[in-house]
């Protein structure tokens, strides 16, 4: 039994919190996020994951951020001291960097005090994507944009050697030189990918360096593991008075949310932020009704006929109304699935044959019924589109033809049989998809309506893969006929998502659909120099229109994410990509009001 | 010395079977695994970015190469560093074990202590209404799906719903109070779950054992029956036990019980290598094989050591 207890206290010593991080946290503010997945990198360099990003954006400082409020999305100076100055030709971008923005303190430094931020970590921290070894995957945010860095790859990564396209004007100025206008270059310097990292750090840590971030953000990681990741607010950051005004703050569709009592007032209005990676819809839910667990979750499928009283505004019950907010929000991004032009039935060098294909992917996509689909599977708050130009986006055309989304039974029966396509002549669809009960039904549903059309039973067929990574593989490498997915948007502008049809992008490109069109091409090409305007759109919404036209995807449909937060907490959340740069501003209050802490005294470095 | 030698043969003997273990875990991983390049692209890699991804991970390599590379790291206990987080894998089995042990190991003492204790209450009771209820109750207990027990024990005793006495999820242990609250609920789970196959396993175990002449010759001594149950009968049925513990605790100890984790949120071995395994991360698999190999063939020499120690008819030969 003295064994026993022995082995006992030995384990607890050996599971507590080795830096005492989760010991005592009475008095302290503390919030309380939930996210259904974990990130299993921190390295702003793979930070492709939507969880990544978020904690990379607030653990490093990216030179520009989106404003907390403003819908549609705006950017707004973070590391960089104002919005650019670009040349006449758009070719060349000269960015001033803030000064006296320092890393956090870490052993990395010398003295263990971080040092100040300059122009050289942001022209390495953009390097770093295009050297092998730290297994980036942001480069094609930059490769063929930025002069030089093909060259700088090829010859062998040397970060004591600058590509022509960074240039280092002085420690607190960067110039950027383009190959050709990339518009969308700002959008790249407020993602997590663009994240500005230490070179001491890096070196320091080596591959570990993903799990002990060492930034100049607003936060502090001070743990992380598979379940949970803690942030404590970075006392040296500029944490400046709220603008609610210039952060874009619409009373009528905000005001809800009672954050106008934080204007004016000096963040950081938490001492503690902790993040627990929940995947478990149920496990989620019964810690975040608890009451003194988790803050914010999002609201499980099976539970929203219980939880809202109506969809349409969303607002709850009332027996949860007196507990929490609420919030819904068309997702950035949207769910798809491209036909593999590359298959027997995609293009096709004989004209008629050519025409017969379309004909079969047209009344494919007349047969699939988005209704239905986002009633059974979205709770009927998703919102359908046509094409491939996302709600959520500037360039979304909210007056465009729904035929292609509109199901017509009859009408894909009758293209078929137009076309020569009988039962024995109709190709086998094999739809591939990650193993899960969610998937199945999605194929049973999509093999019912092909068979409605015409299809015989067994010409529809699953073929599951035990992780993504595998599924990704067969898509990567041409192999699936169709590819159901869907896409996060990486920016705010329409551009990436027609990029994911752009011939060049083919597999093992984004293009999984292998789509290549000269026309379209030509298209994208001519509006990927130009800046917003009228005529871009144009350009933008017939690119649409031929995807549509040539019936290239069964496309699409954006999700309503219902987000639920507990009353106490002040904060308009959203964790999309462009949405993670809410965390500064989260608040508590309790019955006396707002919480704020003692005006903070940072430390001089 | 007769012991030293012994366990230097036995230890010897199980080379063989650690080689067997790993050669063949290693061509599941390496044939049937996933394939960790595409974890590790972005959106939009070029077939170059591909290629890189794959050299690093040693894919290009001949498998014979790669798996004297596993052997090497065998005899090294280095595994290298995980491919999804980059950290080293020593670090990580050494963060993740230790918790995985603390949240096992009640429910497993528990488990086993009940489980004899019933399964000599239901062997002493045999045919009658007690044995009926326990192996009643046992069937439950295995016929419930363990994923509905977590959620429902969850429910009745963590949440709101419920009689919230207990934190639904986390690991934030600095205290023996704290370990008691969050180990109670995964603990009564696993104790409700275990109990079945264990309570039916030694209730067999001891009335096979109640059949024997030597029990028969003292029960018509008038040896009491709690004596004769818990002295004559359950002593001999110790090397069967002693055979169901061992073998469990190299999985108690390097698996660790991935729904416990991830529906408790404890940062255990279990969740690792349920990650692992969905995403192909070799080094992480690579250790945990390996090193339940290696604790398998430490306990059997444990156990060798315990019959005799428990029997010393047996000869450690």
């Amino acid at each position: 039994m003295r064994l026993l207890l022995l082995l006992l206290v030995s384990l607890l010593a050996a599971c507590g919190n080795e830096q005492g991080e989760d010991s005592d946290t009475a008095g302290l503010r503390v919030y309380h996020h939930s996210s259904d997945g974990a990130p299993t990198s921190l390295d702003p360099v793979q930070a492709a994951t939507l969880y990544a990003n978020l904690i990379v954006v607030n653990a490093y400082d990216t030179l520009y951020s989106y404003k907390y409020l403003e819908r549609p999305y705006a950017l707004k100076p973070n590391l960089a001291a104002a919005m650019p100055e670009v040349s006449g030709d758009g070719l060349t971008y000269t960015i001033k960097l803030k000064r006296g923005v320092h890393f956090i303190d870490d052993p990395a430094f010398d003295g263990g005090k971080g040092r100040e931020v300059t122009t050289a970590d942001v022209v390495y921290s953009i390097l770093r994507h295009f050297d092998p070894e730290t297994r980036p995957q942001g480069a094609w945010l930059w490769q063929g944009r930025v002069a030089g860095l093909e060259e700088w790859k090829a010859a062998g990564p040397d970060y004591d050697r600058l590509p022509d396209g960074l240039e280092i004007v002085d420690d607190y100025t960067l110039r950027i030189h383009l190959l050709q206008p990339y518009p969308q270059l700002l959008y790249t310097l407020a993602m997590g990918y663009s994240g500005v990292v230490p070179r001491e750090a890096v070196e320091a840590y080596g591959r570990e360096f993903g799990l002990r971030p060492v930034g100049s953000g607003p936060f502090r990681v001070v743990r992380y593991d598979t379940e949970k990741l803690i942030f404590e607010p970075n006392l040296n950051w500029r944490w400046e008075p709220v603008d609610l005004a210039a952060e874009g703050f619409d009373p009528a569709t905000q005001g809800f949310t009672g954050i106008e009592v934080l204007d004016g007032q000096r963040p950081p209005f938490v001492d503690r932020f902790e993040i627990s990676f929940i995947k478990e819809s149920a496990a989620r839910w019964n810690s975040f009704t608890k009451g003194n667990e988790i803050q914010y979750a999002g609201v499980p499928v099976e539970l929203v006929d219980r939880v809202l009283a109506s969809k349409d505004p969303v607002s709850l019950a009332p027996e949860y109304e007196a507990l929490y907010q609420v919030r819904s929000d068309i997702e950035a991004g949207f769910v798809y699935s491209a036909f593999n032009m590359d298959m027997e039935f995609g293009t096709d060098p004989d004209p008629q044959q050519n025409e017969r294909n379309r004909a079969l992917r047209c009344a494919m996509i007349k047969g699939f019924d988005w209704e239905r689909r986002n009633d059974s599977f979205y709770v009927n708050l998703g919102k359908v589109f046509p094409g491939v130009i996302p709600p959520v986006v500037p360039e979304y055309d909210p007056d465009a033809s729904v035929d292609s989304v509109t199901r017509d039974v009859a009408g894909a029966r009758q293209l078929l049989a137009a076309n020569g396509w009988t039962p024995e002549t109709l190709p086998t669809m094999v739809y591939g998809t990650v193993g899960s009960v969610r998937s199945r039904q999605f194929y049973e549903q999509f093999r019912a309506w092909m068979m409605e059309i015409g299809f015989p039973r067994e010409k529809i067929v699953l073929r599951e893969f035990a992780t993504f990574g595998d599924l990704n593989k067969r898509w990567r490498e041409s192999q699936l006929p169709l590819i159901s997915a869907g896409w996060g948007l990486d920016y705010p502008d329409a551009e990436n998502t027609l990029q994911l049809f752009y011939g060049p992008n083919k597999a093992p490109g984004s293009n999984s659909s292998n789509y290549n069109n000269p026309e379209y091409d030509a298209l994208f090409e001519q509006a990927a120099v130009m800046l917003p305007s009228p005529e871009r759109t144009k350009i933008y919404r017939r690119m649409n229109q031929m995807v549509i036209d040539d019936c290239v995807a069964i496309t699409g449909l954006s999700r309503t994410r219902i987000s639920v937060w507990h009353r106490e907490v002040l904060m308009y959340p959203d964790t999309s990509i462009v949405g993670g740069f809410f965390f500064p501003f989260v608040a508590l209050q309790d019955e006396k009001g707002l919480r704020l802490a003692p005006e903070p005294t940072p430390e001089v470095n | 010395m007769e012991l030293f030698s012994y366990s230097l043969r036995k230890l010897a003997t199980g080379i063989p079977l650690i080689i067997g273990v790993t050669l063949v875990s290693f061509l599941l991983m390496v044939y049937f695994g996933p394939d960790k390049t595409f974890e590790l692209v972005g959106k939009n890699p070029t077939q170059e970015q591909i290629d890189e991804i794959r050299a690093q991970l040693g894919y290009d390599q001949p498998m014979v190469v790669r798996y004297l590379d596993y052997l090497r790291e065998i005899v090294t206990l280095d595994f290298g560093n995980s491919e999804s987080t980059g950290e080293r894998i020593n670090a990580l089995l050494a963060r993740t074990i230790p918790v995985s042990i603390a949240v096992a190991l009640p429910g497993f003492i528990l488990g086993n202590l009940l489980g004899v204790g019933l399964g000599l209450l239901a062997a002493f009771y045999r045919g009658r209404w007690p044995d009926k209820m326990i192996m009643g109750s046992a069937a439950i207990g295995m016929s419930i799906s363990f994923l509905i027990v977590i959620i429902a024990f969850q429910i009745i005793l963590s949440s709101s719903y419920g009689l919230n006495l207990f934190p639904v999820r986390g690991w934030s242990v600095d205290s023996f109070g704290d370990y008691v609250s969050y180990v109670t609920v995964p603990t009564l789970a696993t104790v409700f779950v275990a109990l079945g196959y264990n309570t039916r396993f030694y209730r067999s175990v001891i009335v096979e054992e109640t059949t024997r002449d030597h029990v028969r010759t003292a029960r018509a001594f008038g040896v009491p029956s709690l004596q004769l149950y818990c002295k004559l009968i359950l002593k001999n049925c110790l090397i069967p036990i002693i055979t169901r513990i061992m073998f469990s605790i190299p999985f108690v100890v390097i698996s660790g019980s991935l729904l416990i984790e991830s529906y408790f949120g404890i940062p255990g071995i279990g969740k690792v290598t349920y990650d692992a395994i969905i995403t192909g991360d070799q080094p992480i698999l690579k250790a945990v094989v390996a090193l339940t190999a290696i604790m398998l063939v430490v306990v059997q020499l444990l156990t060798d050591i315990m019959y005799r120690w428990v029997d010393p008819r047996v000869s450690l030969k």
